[in-house]
């Protein structure tokens, strides 16, 4: 283990994105982590709110705009979080809660696709039917998922052990 | 009172005493920030978005329901953000990213309130489907790049500090 993190630790691009001073560097890429989060939770949230306010489903109803946007933030999200992870893998790989993160975070996106599948497509017949149940029931487990998944990702940066794996036993 | 008086006032206070000596107050003061944020530009952008055309499947008032969430997260973000600042007065007050952070959110207030002053009556009788006005889509494009703006400079506060 130790041996991998270091080598991940001493390569080239890894020591670029930690070492390189400029503004567009590291800071640009916490930054676009930010800018993905809200893409991706904001938007997801907003779709889950819209259900738990027992919206009437009218005719067209379409949320692909918000699904791309949706699709975008987690693109964003997946490259500066490698990014991220590149930069300091010993601080994220050995701190358990990342794994709780990231076990959070591919929860919340997976509902966030269920919720879409159960929306869509919309015809006269789901119209007449309303947003179905089980959709609102997803709707609160993605706000738990997703509120849960921000908080440990804060809390990344309070409860790490070791920042690289020379640091390690 | 000048600026150095200030910030000796709010350290000398309980709350920088309950920021800056319990371990787990600026943690958890940071991630319910950052969940106040999420709410406020899921919400808010999300309309914003649908002003400009890019949902127009749902009517802008359905949308429009959630900004008292949006505004429930603003609060949350505010009351989390005076913390840090009662906690370390100077990293905020003499850093130029909290200076654009402060003008940006100033801006966002003025254009919320051109929003509702002029055209959310109506924005919000649109159903769905309905293109919104230009001058409504001109507001939401201020509103998504003030969000984001207001993001960055958060972001770089910390690379900032004096």
């Amino acid at each position: 283990m130790r041996e991998v993190l270091e080598w991940l630790e001493r390569n080239d691009l890894s020591v670029f994105i930690r070492e390189w001073s400029s503004i567009f560097g590291f800071p640009t890429i916490l930054f676009l982590h930010t800018l993905g989060l809200a893409m991706v939770a904001g938007t997801s949230i907003a779709i889950d709110l819209w259900i738990l306010q027992r919206s009437r489903l009218t005719l067209p109803i379409s949320i692909d705009g918000l699904n791309k946007t949706m699709w975008a933030g987690f693109a964003i999200n997946t490259l500066s979080g490698i990014a991220l992870l590149l930069a300091y893998p010993a601080k994220a790989l050995t701190n358990g809660v990342f794994y709780l993160k990231m076990g959070l975070v591919v929860l919340a996106v997976y509902i966030a696709a269920r919720i879409h599948r159960d929306l869509l497509p919309t015809d006269g017949a789901r119209v007449a039917a309303g947003v179905p149940p089980q959709a609102r029931k997803w709707a609160y487990a993605s706000l738990f998922c997703w509120m849960a998944a921000i908080v440990t990702g804060r809390l990344l940066a309070y409860t790490y052990n070791v920042l690289f794996a020379y640091q390690l036993p | 009172m000048t600026l150095p008086d200030i910030i000796r006032w709010l350290t000398s206070t309980p709350i920088n005493t309950l920021v800056m000596d319990y371990r787990w107050t600026w943690p958890i003061s940071e991630s319910l920030h950052f969940c106040g944020l999420t709410l406020m530009v899921g919400t808010v952008g999300t309309f914003d978005l649908r002003l400009l055309g890019l949902v127009k499947g749902l009517s802008p008032a359905a949308l429009h329901r959630s900004i008292r969430f949006g505004l429930a997260g603003f609060a949350i973000s505010v009351i989390t953000g005076s913390l840090f600042i009662f906690g370390q007065p100077d990293q905020y007050f003499y850093n130029d990213a909290f200076k654009v952070k402060v003008v940006c959110l100033t801006l966002l207030g003025i254009n919320v309130c051109a929003f509702y002053g002029l055209e959310a009556r109506r924005v919000l009788a649109l159903a769905a489907g309905e293109d919104a006005p230009l001058r409504a889509k001109a507001i939401a494009a201020i509103s998504l790049t003030l969000l984001v703006a207001i993001m960055c400079a958060g972001r770089m506060l910390t690379f900032f500090r004096p």
